[in-house]
């Protein structure tokens, strides 16, 4: 799968400012079609409304988090294929470890710079 | 000695104590407080004294020893401020934490916002330019001045903490509360959602695992997870 800047992206995350700041970084890399969402439900709604490129999310949400939201996205075969960064401050190894068994494609533990997040949206598209 | 003749040591005004108690809380449909128990038995204990001193003075002195039990543990409550800690100490924490929260959001707001104009600026004109930067990099430095104030808001909510935290110690050790007495923890809600959604929030500095150990896992298989528990 190529990396493709004019793909719809979706931000996941309940803080505003991390969504701020991740949307920042996002148009420094150069996409320009920037989407959001506070949680994992809207996250999927908006996701069976549109088709997303890639998906970035926070692990932490009410009152879906974005572990249910990678696990709801992995077995909706319309979604499954979706690429999904996970952006936490959840750093322990069970939590990587389930992301990894859940399907993750990458996992970003905060603070992050951005040259992670570059790092980490050029692997997904890399593998 | 007959048993008319002990209770006739009962004083009748201990008796009437005991009645007088049993009469005022008789309504209160199961709100009883600590206090209350411990006022009882106080009433109780005063009620037999006189009656067991003539049967039985090793009674007496238990009797005694109970009494000035419950006299110490009524000054360790005192002591531990509890109606200050629920009333003043623990709310001003919360209210200083709020504020925490708030100046440090709107000081993120206040230079992301710098930040943003100085990343959307036209840069056709090097001059204009310049004196935007300038003033946005002003704008900058005044929002980081909520570091102070949040320095000091932090250090009372550390203060109320360690007060608590005194206090509360001091009370287990006065009254030699041994840790086996501790209630079981019961699972709430909250808990069980934060135990099978793995939510453990932000770990503190050396604990948890690094952006490299997290990549080694990502790009590898189950041995690299493996190699983290060795």
């Amino acid at each position: 799968m190529a990396l493709d800047l004019q793909m719809p992206v979706l931000v996941v995350d309940d803080y505003k400012t991390m969504i701020r700041i991740i949307r920042n970084l996002l148009k420094q890399l150069g996409f320009e079609d920037i989407d959001d969402a506070a949680d994992g439900t809207e996250a999927l709604e908006k996701m069976k409304q549109r088709r997303y490129g890639l998906v970035i999310s926070d692990w932490n949400m009410e009152p879906m988090t974005g572990y249910e939201l990678l696990k709801q996205v992995r077995a909706d075969g319309s979604l499954s294929k979706t690429p999904f960064i996970m952006v936490t401050a959840e750093s322990k190894t069970e939590n990587v470890i389930a992301a990894k068994k859940a399907g993750v494609n990458n996992y970003i533990v905060k603070p992050f710079n951005a040259q992670t997040l570059k790092g980490k949206i050029e692997a997904v598209f890399s593998d | 000695m007959k048993r008319r003749d002990l209770m006739a040591n009962m004083r009748r005004e201990n008796v009437a104590r005991v009645i007088d108690f049993l009469e005022e809380n008789k309504n209160r449909e199961g709100e009883v407080s600590l206090t209350d128990v411990m006022h009882l038995a106080e009433v109780m204990s005063g009620s037999m004294f006189d009656f067991l001193s003539t049967v039985q003075p090793a009674v007496t002195e238990e009797l005694t020893a109970i009494s000035r039990e419950i006299g110490r543990m009524k000054d360790e409550i005192s002591q531990l401020r509890a109606n200050d800690m629920t009333g003043n100490k623990i709310p001003d924490a919360g209210r200083e934490l709020d504020a925490i929260v708030e100046a440090t959001e709107n000081a993120t707001n206040t230079i992301m916002e710098a930040a943003e104009d100085i990343m959307g600026a036209d840069t056709s004109d090097p001059a204009v330019y310049q004196e935007l930067v300038s003033n946005k990099m002003i704008t900058i430095f005044e929002a980081c001045t909520f570091q102070d104030i949040t320095g000091q808001r932090i250090s009372k909510v550390v203060e109320t903490l360690r007060y608590i935290d005194e206090r509360v110690t001091s009370f287990i050790e006065r009254l030699r509360i041994p840790e086996d007495l501790d209630a079981a923890i019961s699972e709430t809600d909250e808990d069980r959602r934060k135990r099978e959604l793995i939510l453990h929030g932000p770990q503190m500095t050396g604990e948890g695992v690094s952006q490299d150990d997290i990549d080694a896992m990502m790009g590898g298989g189950q041995a690299d997870i493996d190699k983290l528990f060795d």
